[in-house]
């Protein structure tokens, strides 16, 4: 399994899973969308390109996830599709494609402010690595 | 159910004594019942001390009985610090800056409305954008996002949103002084451009209600309101533009506390020093975003009025749609209260709690020096919400302050599980209220089974006498995102 949602009483969290960071990263992404609309109705039109830096890979990762609130709440840009082109413990490169969100069109599930350290999880167990990070809806 | 540690003060409140937990500067005080305390959180607890541990707070650590687990403070969070000597929290005012609730009263009764509710319901639905990926009417460029952050409520009204009357009837007049818009990051202005005049998702609404009880008819007098009046309550914050600034400076806060040495139990406790450059730039943000709220809320004032002008084809001195008064939840200011007989200024942060300014207070409009500040709770969409008001306990108490809603008792998957195969806009309607959500699972989500009973939490702060009850209402239309 790729993501699941944690499930909490105020708000909603996401546990990502990868084989490697890298496809943890991607799958926190993917997972937050899936929890904005039905990724399966968003079509890769659009590209954009991810270039976010942080002081360790949890502050990365709420940095990155924040980016791509960002420009869905501000740009309606609704992703279905993740590379991962670089990452480190502090930086963050990555591919995101898909398309401009369109409420006619597209499914409208939960409105997310903000990703939050609550919480917030990175973990290497048996060689794979799990993600959890709570989102404030 | 006995919690490890914590003591029953009184049938009101419970202690979180000062070696709760180390580094503890005061004790805990959170008001609850017996009744409430079996929803007591252990981690809300641990938000709790863990605020009573931050430099400079005065007096107690305190919680509202709508407490829950937030992020830093506990939501029902209510701390005070000092403004030399004490810091300031983005988690201590939340992500959605100004989130907070308008109420509407007008000269209409529910049989005027109710022959014609759904399609006035359609028509507030319509008009009002809401839901996930919505936007608002307004686009707003640089500089008028500029005026809307440095005027507020003000700023819309004079846009022809309403009336200058309108204005005294907002807490702190619908505007911070003090904003900076050069502190406001270019993302925050981009996700605030087509958001003004938007009521968003979640547990945000638009209600049409009628006043059904009436606790107290003076003051029910004075504040325009009357048994079986229709009155329209509005839910909303500072949208995307806020959660960003709150983005914002988390980071810079987190940064700052370890510059100034702060320690921090939890990382979304991040702080600064009132006093820091820090400080004092999100302070300054969080004015920016609290007076987009409130142009927000004033925006939508104006086009539900229009609506019900239109709908009814009444003008409007006939609706008589003016506001009662509209509070924050979600905010920090600075205040001055009397602490062991002292008058000192303070920081209070309020995260999910409601100011109640009391009888006699100089920031009241002169219409409510008399009975106090008008505090408005909101229930969930199948119940009741309630208008109580602010007293000189409360003030002397919780730095003139009371809870701000019910708290969820399901997540949203337990509710969505629990409204499977069930129709929650029909039973909605069998029991007399109309609904509309853009959202798909919204109603099964904020569906009343999903939510504490408000009256609960309101018993709590009525009878530790911090605000009193003035009347019950209930819904007959909502709209949601």
């Amino acid at each position: 399994m790729d993501f699941e949602v944690i499930d909490i009483s105020g708000d909603v969290g996401l546990r990502a899973y990868g084989s490697s960071i890298k496809e943890a990263f991607v799958n926190a992404g993917i997972g937050m969308f899936s929890l904005i609309t039905d990724i399966s109705r968003i079509e890769p039109k659009d590209e954009i390109i991810l270039d976010i830096t942080g002081d360790s890979f949890e502050f990365l990762l709420v940095n990155y996830l924040n980016e791509l609130i960002f420009q869905f709440d501000a740009y309606g840009f609704t992703a279905c599709k993740i590379e991962v082109l670089e990452l480190t413990e502090n930086i963050i490169k990555a591919k995101v494609m898909g398309e401009n969100f369109d409420p006619s069109r597209h499914a409208q599930d939960l409105l997310i402010k903000a990703a939050t350290y609550h919480n917030l999880k990175i973990e290497k167990v048996d060689g794979s690595f799990i993600v959890e990070v709570i989102f404030d809806i | 159910m006995e919690i490890k540690g914590i003591k029953r003060i009184d049938e009101n409140r419970l202690e979180v004594p000062s070696d709760y937990k180390p580094g503890m500067r005061t004790k805990g005080i959170i008001y609850l019942n017996s009744l409430l305390e079996q929803e007591l959180e252990v981690q809300a607890i641990e938000q709790v001390a863990n605020v009573a541990t931050l430099p400079g707070i005065v007096g107690a650590s305190l919680a509202m009985p709508d407490i829950h687990t937030g992020y830093g403070f506990p939501i029902g969070g209510v701390a005070g610090f000092d403004i030399k000597e004490g810091i300031i929290s983005p988690g201590g005012v939340g992500y959605d800056i100004n989130c907070g609730v308008r109420l509407l009263r007008s000269s209409l009764t529910r049989k005027d409305i109710e022959p014609k509710i759904k399609e006035l319901v359609s028509a507030l639905y319509n008009e009002i954008p809401s839901g996930v990926g919505s936007k608002g009417k307004l686009r707003l460029g640089t500089e008028e996002s500029k005026k809307v952050l440095l005027k507020g409520a003000v700023w819309a009204v004079g846009e022809g949103y309403g009336t200058k009357s309108d204005l005294e009837r907002i807490e702190s007049g619908g505007c911070l002084e003090g904003a900076d818009p050069d502190l406001i990051s270019q993302k925050a202005y981009e996700r605030g451009r087509a958001q003004q005049g938007t009521l968003g998702s979640g547990n945000h609404f638009l209600e049409i209600q009628y006043i059904d009880q009436v606790y107290d008819d003076d003051i029910a007098n004075i504040m325009g309101i009357f048994k079986n009046q229709i009155t329209i309550m509005i839910h909303t914050g500072s949208r995307g533009f806020g959660h960003q600034i709150c983005t914002d400076f988390i980071e810079v806060m987190e940064k700052a506390a370890r510059k100034y040495n702060i320690d921090l139990p939890d990382k979304e406790l991040a702080c600064a020093p009132f006093s820091s450059q820090e400080g004092k730039d999100y302070f300054s943000a969080m004015k920016a975003a609290a007076n987009y709220a409130w142009a927000n809320r004033q925006c939508i004032t104006h086009w539900t009025r229009e609506i019900f002008q239109k709908f009814l084809h009444i003008p409007p001195t006939t609706l008589g749609m003016s506001i009662v008064y509209d509070v924050a939840h979600n905010i920090a200011k600075v205040e001055e209260h009397i602490v062991n007989g002292k008058k000192i200024k303070l920081v209070i942060h309020r995260k999910g709690a409601t100011r109640a300014f009391p009888p006699g207070h100089p920031e009241l409009p002169d219409i409510y020096r008399q009975i106090g500040q008008p505090v408005l709770i909101p229930g969930d969409m199948g119940r009741a919400s309630f208008v109580l008001v602010g007293t000189q306990k409360g003030m002397a108490e919780s730095f003139g302050s009371t809870c701000h809603g019910a708290g969820r008792v399901l997540s949203r998957h337990q509710a969505i599980k629990k409204a499977k195969g069930r129709a929650i806009w029909r039973e909605m309607e069998d029991k007399g209220i109309i609904v509309r959500a853009a959202g798909r699972e919204t109603l099964a989500e904020e569906m009343s089974e999903a939510y504490k009973d408000v009256s609960a939490v309101v018993d709590v702060v009525h009878n530790a006498g911090i605000s009193t009850r003035v009347a019950r209402l209930k819904p007959l239309g909502v709209i949601k995102g």
